[in-house]
């Protein structure tokens, strides 16, 4: 099911690099609304998320073929998109942090949603089973820069400690993942 | 083989928590390494389970239209085509750290190698005046240079292969002063290095905005741009 869906995803992208608007509706119906949920847990608001999409998709017109299916599906590579464009948008705070006098924080539950995403991840993939085995500092680490886009220091703060600290679980948090996969 | 530093990017790149400017540099330099794109793949690959639990949400209906609705400016561009660098060419291929500095600083090698090849003499004559970087506004990266000299004349390097459709021409323009507004300089049938007489203006200036539109062929029908811009940029002294 997942795999139908990856294969349609590159048909369509293969026609919207031939300028076939249609395909790209299609990819859009099929996509946005997860598109919408991955940008909003970094950006926080739905009205940016937005804007993260429209600008995705334009983007993913534009560049339609520079997408490689050799490199991976269709999804991987939008979802790339949407996670870089959603992180610009983040870390300039004056897109974010300063609109009715709201910050991040009161926008939501970061630290919950990144949990919540481990919670959520099935007990058979790997990558649940690799971080369950990293202690608790350096998994929630690596989830809050993965899943809401926080920055070392953001994450430093959040877990009140020192900034060479946090870089050092993350790398070796991340070291200790990728050996686990492999 | 990926080194310390090498995985320390990868992760950056990956987690997140990567400069953007690092990041743009970064995504230039996996252009051109297939190794290290697999790495990073590989990785992307594997944390992007953490992507699939996110839920759902509602689209506003409005959405998709207003998508449409800009595809008509927004022209489609081609396969990237990089430079490789002089070093690589030379040597058959390299790897490790100074595959990264040289791709950070291959589009402004690329151009300063052009330029000084294409010319000859060094000082002299047909050192150009001003050289104005062109960037696709929609992501900064850039797209094209031009390299304007004294006798009205300009070069353009093409970073970028734009499409252009049957019946396009890419059209070259720049903005002297506001008064006089923007004047053609010339029209390229695709992506190109070529060089352009240009009509007689003023001599080129430090600030003086330079930028390649699509228009149908032959030329603008207005004599100004009237089609999507596709890169733009503002002309600097070069050191000499």
């Amino acid at each position: 099911m997942l795999d139908r869906t990856a294969d349609e995803a590159n048909a369509w992208m293969a026609r919207v690099a031939k300028g076939d608007r249609q395909a790209l509706e299609m990819l859009f119906r099929s996509e946005a609304p997860r598109m919408m949920a991955v940008s909003r847990r970094i950006v926080r608001r739905t009205d940016l998320a937005e804007e993260v999409v429209q600008e995705s998709f334009v983007t993913a017109w534009q560049r339609a073929a520079q997408f490689d299916p050799e490199r991976g599906n269709a999804r991987a590579w939008l979802t790339t998109i949407v996670r870089n464009r959603s992180l610009n948008m983040l870390r300039d705070g004056a897109r974010v942090d300063h609109h009715d006098g709201e910050t991040l924080e009161a926008l939501g539950d970061r630290v919950g949603d990144a949990h919540d995403a481990y919670d959520r991840l099935p007990d058979r993939d790997a990558l649940k089973a690799c971080l369950s085995r990293l202690d608790e500092t350096k998994r929630r680490s690596i989830l809050l820069c993965y899943v809401v886009g926080m920055s070392h220091g953001e994450v430093a703060a959040k877990l009140d400690a020192p900034l060479g600290t946090v870089k050092a679980w993350i790398r070796r948090g991340m070291s200790a993942l990728q050996e686990c996969m492999a | 083989m990926s080194t310390n530093d090498e995985m320390d990017r990868i992760t950056g790149y990956v987690l997140g928590t990567m400069e953007a400017d690092a990041r743009d540099a970064f995504e230039a330099e996996m252009l051109r390494d297939a190794g290290l794109r697999a790495r990073v793949d590989r990785l992307a690959g594997q944390m992007s389970a953490l992507d699939d639990t996110a839920l759902p949400e509602a689209v506003p209906e409005g959405l998709w239209a207003q998508i449409e609705t800009r595809l008509g400016a927004t022209p489609q561009l081609g396969r990237v085509t990089p430079f490789p660098p002089a070093a690589a060419r030379r040597r058959g291929g390299f790897v490790g750290r100074q595959a990264a500095l040289m791709a950070a600083s291959l589009i402004v090698a690329a151009a300063v190698g052009y330029f000084a090849g294409g010319q000859g003499t060094g000082l002299g004559p047909r050192d150009p005046v001003v050289i104005a970087v062109l960037v696709n506004e929609a992501d900064g990266s850039p797209g094209a240079i031009v390299e304007a000299f004294g006798d009205d004349s300009v070069n353009i390097v093409s970073l970028e292969n734009f499409v252009v459709p049957e019946g396009k021409v890419l059209e070259v323009w720049t903005l002297p002063d506001a008064d006089t507004g923007p004047v053609s300089l010339g029209q390229l049938p695709q992506a190109q290095r070529a060089t352009l007489s240009g009509p007689n203006l003023p001599l080129p200036d430090a600030g003086q905005l330079y930028e390649i539109t699509l228009e149908d062929a032959p030329a603008s029908p207005t004599g100004r741009p009237t089609g999507p811009i596709l890169v733009k940029g503002f002309a600097r002294v070069p050191v000499l």
